[in-house]
């Protein structure tokens, strides 16, 4: 048993390229999701013994050709080769079989089992099932072979969240893959980890396997892929360049379009304290606040950079009102919010962007008009408690609507029929409205094309001037740098003191983010 | 065949199609059921008789089909109200038990002045409704008990005791039965001159009106909305949850308790082990097929009032079994859930690679 799995599991030809036929070809894929074009005529090459990067803005549609690539999602016509051969990627078990392994960014192992219990599942799942003694032992060989070390025994849920990729990464080569694709891997990585990573995965390139690296983050497609593709809109403009050749003031135009110097938002004068946040302790989930402290002025947009997860989330929970903090103070203008619901906050005039709109701030099967009105039915506008008027909401919604230049919707679309970037406008048409005081954004940008980004940049430097005060939260130093003019640095659940100034670097924030104080 | 079939998520459904749907899957529910009943020895002919002349088009079908319809229209009305908030009322008997229970023990008892009994018994009916899915409600909100489980368990304890009481301190005297000794007249609602057709139609009308107002006038018809759609939104936008959750899941209750007494003094005239079986099944359809609209519950509560009364003389004429009557019930819902696959995903083929 032992001896057939090891044949099965023996990892490719190390020799390069040499007359080899590509071991990933996806040609002329289109993909449409009702009636939405996602893929046209996208196409993908990826050759033996490399590690390729694959660039492109939120929606481009890296994330779709991969899994086609993987058999998630079948395409509407095109080629899918795989070393040569035409194989049917019908489901994602084909693609197993044919030697292709995803890295997802949520990894799919069971928290509660162990790193051994969780390879022989995957193993068991793919037909060839083996005890977890045995799958204990592959698991030491093929760390000890990659050169780190992997407890097998470890409870996933109870190790870091770098040696969970590790373990992912053994199951998806234990499997068999010599194709390996991994989605954003290092984003959840401090620095030292994404070093360790990004060496591994040329280590395993040059061993003969191909690694697809779907990244944002170019700095490290420049030090370490050897090919590049960049996808734009569903369509493959650069493909398979080698990156030799290839700069990275190219890719970026490619991908992002013209990025220009933006002149900073904010000038220095700023009002009176609006918030305050003294000693905040809060222990729900993964990450545990402690002593967090800091003090809001009218005016002032202040900055908390930080990798996700570090905290953020967790943070805008308990501002929120949806979470209590076990100890410290949130105070508004004097009046003390710790354990205030959430319609008094609101009366208060704290409002919040949160990372994921739909999951806490708006409702997805609503109209836009009724995601509107949801903040101000008691406000008397909308009519007494036994009767609403439609007609008033409707009207309402569509000077909002108008005001925001929300695109693509009438007041009585459903909201979750709008582009990202629409839906993040409706929402700050309504939390930026009148008594706002202090506005809390949690990732306001991410996912949103430029020309919304700008917007929503714009809308939220605009309530500062008119004297609110926003904490923008953020994992993207540019905007960050470009929006605030003090900036702290969250990192597992601690807030750095605040850097302004001279201080207020790339450099001195990176070291913030990953502990290197 | 399937091989190269592809199901693709809508963004979104006209309303044409979904209408489409719901009436292309409402008529194969009741193609299938015509078919089941053929094949039980019911001649087409026949069927068409009790199921459309009789029950609908004739007076005296009608009007067995409104009686019947009463009890539906308060049950399906319950069940609405509660979805809405996404709260999952599975013990609809359990208060609708509660409700017949406590009417009876306000007649029983001679509570109050006999000119105010019956709207006594009515008021208790509905108090005692709300009551019993009171205590899922509050398991659920103090200890996230699941009310599936809670409000399902409930309906067996009420009915063991109806038992208790049927058995024992209610027994009637006279004949002797487990019932409960029959309803004097001031406490029984009057017949309206038209066949077994009572008083409990103008509650069930002005329950269908209340409703209406409810979820689609009131401003708490939007914070239902929005408390079913996206619950930690409705939180964090400062909507009074708690205070809506309640409204609607005790007014739930309300509706079913109502039902039960309107049953006992309506129909019955005293409290028997069997006025409350199957309302259950009952409640759960129609709130799905008139999709938790109050005009909607209104309109399949007569419709399946009409397949209830010819269900029961099929049952007498030609031997088909009750269960058979349930089936037909089963299958229309079956049907329009099913085709709902069609509003909300679309079929194409995949194209040759």
């Amino acid at each position: 048993m032992m001896s057939k799995i090891k044949t099965l599991l023996k990892s490719p030809g190390s020799h390069k390229a040499g007359g080899r036929p590509p071991a990933l070809l996806l040609q002329g894929i289109d993909k449409t999701f009702d009636g939405k074009k996602v893929l046209s005529c996208a196409g993908f090459r990826l050759e033996w013994g490399e590690v390729h990067a694959l660039v492109g803005e939120n929606g481009a549609g890296k994330s779709t050709i991969m899994n086609v690539a993987t058999g998630v999602y079948a395409p509407d016509c095109g080629k899918v080769i795989v070393d040569g051969r035409d194989v049917p990627l019908r489901n994602p078990a084909d693609a197993i079989v044919a030697g292709i392994g995803m890295v997802h960014q949520h990894f799919r192992l069971v928290g509660r089992f162990t790193v051994a219990e969780n390879v022989a599942l995957a193993l068991g799942g793919a037909g060839r099932r083996c005890s977890i003694g045995e799958a204990a032992h592959l698991i030491e060989e093929k760390s000890g072979e990659l050169g780190f070390s992997l407890d097998p025994n470890a409870r996933v849920e109870r190790i870091s969240v770098a040696e969970q990729q590790r373990a992912e990464i053994v199951k998806v080569l234990l499997l068999g893959a010599g194709i390996m694709i991994l989605d954003e891997p290092t984003a959840v990585l401090t620095q030292g980890e994404t070093r360790g990573l990004l060496s591994l995965l040329q280590r395993l390139a040059l061993a003969g396997h191909a690694v697809v690296l779907i990244t944002h983050k170019l700095q490290e497609v420049a030090d370490h892929c050897d090919q590049i593709t960049v996808m734009t809109q569903g369509r493959t403009v650069l493909d398979a360049a080698p990156m030799a050749v290839t700069t990275i003031a190219q890719v970026t135009q490619l991908a992002f379009g013209e990025v220009k110097e933006k002149p900073p938002v904010q000038m220095g004068h700023f009002g009176d304290e609006l918030l305050r946040i003294e000693d905040l302790e809060v222990g729900d989930g993964a990450v545990t606040l402690e002593g967090l402290t800091l003090s809001l002025r009218a005016g002032e947009i202040f900055g908390i950079a930080g990798v996700g997860g570090n905290g953020q989330s967790e943070l805008v929970a308990c501002l929120n009102g949806l979470i209590r903090p076990l100890d410290g103070r949130i105070v508004l203008t004097g009046l003390d919010l710790t354990n205030a619901s959430p319609a008094q906050r609101r009366k208060a005039g704290l409002r919040i962007i949160p990372a994921d709109r739909f999951d806490s701030a708006m409702a997805g099967d609503l109209t836009l008009s009724e995601n509107l009105t949801l903040t101000s039915l008691d406000s008397g506008r909308f009519g007494p408690w036994w009767r609403m008027s439609r007609k008033a909401m409707i009207r309402d919604a569509e000077k909002s609507l108008k005001d925001f230049n929300v695109l693509g919707g009438t007041p009585e679309t459903k909201a979750s029929l709008l582009s990202g970037g629409n839906a993040q406008k409706v929402l700050l048409a309504r939390e930026l409205s009148a008594g706002t005081r202090v506005v809390v954004a949690h990732s306001p940008v991410r996912g949103l094309d430029v020309r919304s980004v700008n917007a929503v940049l714009d809308l939220l430097a605009e309530s500062a001037k008119e004297g609110a005060a926003c904490l923008l939260i953020s994992e993207d130093l540019d905007e960050i740098l470009h929006m605030c003019s003090s900036v702290a640095v969250l990192n597992r659940g601690r807030l750095s003191a605040p850097l302004s100034g001279a201080d207020l670097n790339p450099t001195r924030l990176g070291e913030l983010m990953v502990g290197h104080v | 065949m399937f091989e190269s079939t592809l199901l693709i998520r809508r963004q979104s459904a006209p309303g044409w199609l979904s209408g489409l749907c719901y009436f292309g899957g409402l008529a194969s529910g009741l193609g299938l059921s015509a078919l089941l009943l053929m094949f039980m020895g019911v001649s087409s002919t026949d069927l068409y008789q009790e199921f459309v002349v009789q029950t609908f088009m004739t007076l005296q079908g009608l009007d067995q089909t409104v009686t019947a319809a009463i009890p539906l229209i308060l049950v399906g009305l319950g069940t609405s109200l509660s979805m809405r908030v996404k709260f999952w009322n599975i013990g609809i008997e359990g208060q609708l038990w509660c409700g017949a229970m406590a009417a009876t023990w306000v007649s029983v008892n001679d509570v109050g002045p006999e000119p105010v009994r019956l709207w006594l018994m009515m008021f208790a009916a509905m108090a005692a409704g709300g009551a019993w899915i009171a205590i899922a409600l509050a398991m659920k909100l103090a200890w996230s008990v699941t009310e599936v489980i809670s409000t399902l368990l409930l309906g067996s304890i009420a009915f063991f005791w109806v038992q208790h009481m049927l058995f024992g301190a209610w027994r009637d005297t006279v004949t002797g039965f487990p019932t409960s000794p029959s309803f004097d007249s001031a406490e029984r609602l009057d017949l309206l001159g038209w066949g077994q057709v009572h008083e409990g139609l103008w509650i069930a009308l002005t329950a269908v009106a209340v409703c209406t107002w409810l979820t689609d006038v009131s401003r708490f018809g939007l914070q239902a909305k929005a408390v079913g759609a996206n619950l930690r939104t409705a939180r964090a936008t400062g909507l009074p949850v708690l205070g809506t959750v309640a409204v609607f899941v005790l007014g739930s209750g309300a509706l079913c308790g109502l039902a039960g007494g309107v049953i006992a003094a309506g129909t019955e005239y005293r409290l028997s082990q069997s006025i409350g079986a199957g309302y259950i099944f009952s409640g759960i359809v129609i709130a799905f097929l008139a999709r938790a609209n109050p005009l909607g519950v209104f309109a399949v509560a007569v419709a399946l009032g009409g397949i209830t009364t010819a269900g029961g003389v099929l049952k007498v004429f030609y031997g088909i079994s009750e269960a058979a009557v349930l089936m037909v019930q089963g299958l229309v819902l079956l049907s329009v859930l099913a085709a709902q696959l069609f509003s909300e995903y679309r079929l194409t083929n995949r194209r040759p690679v």
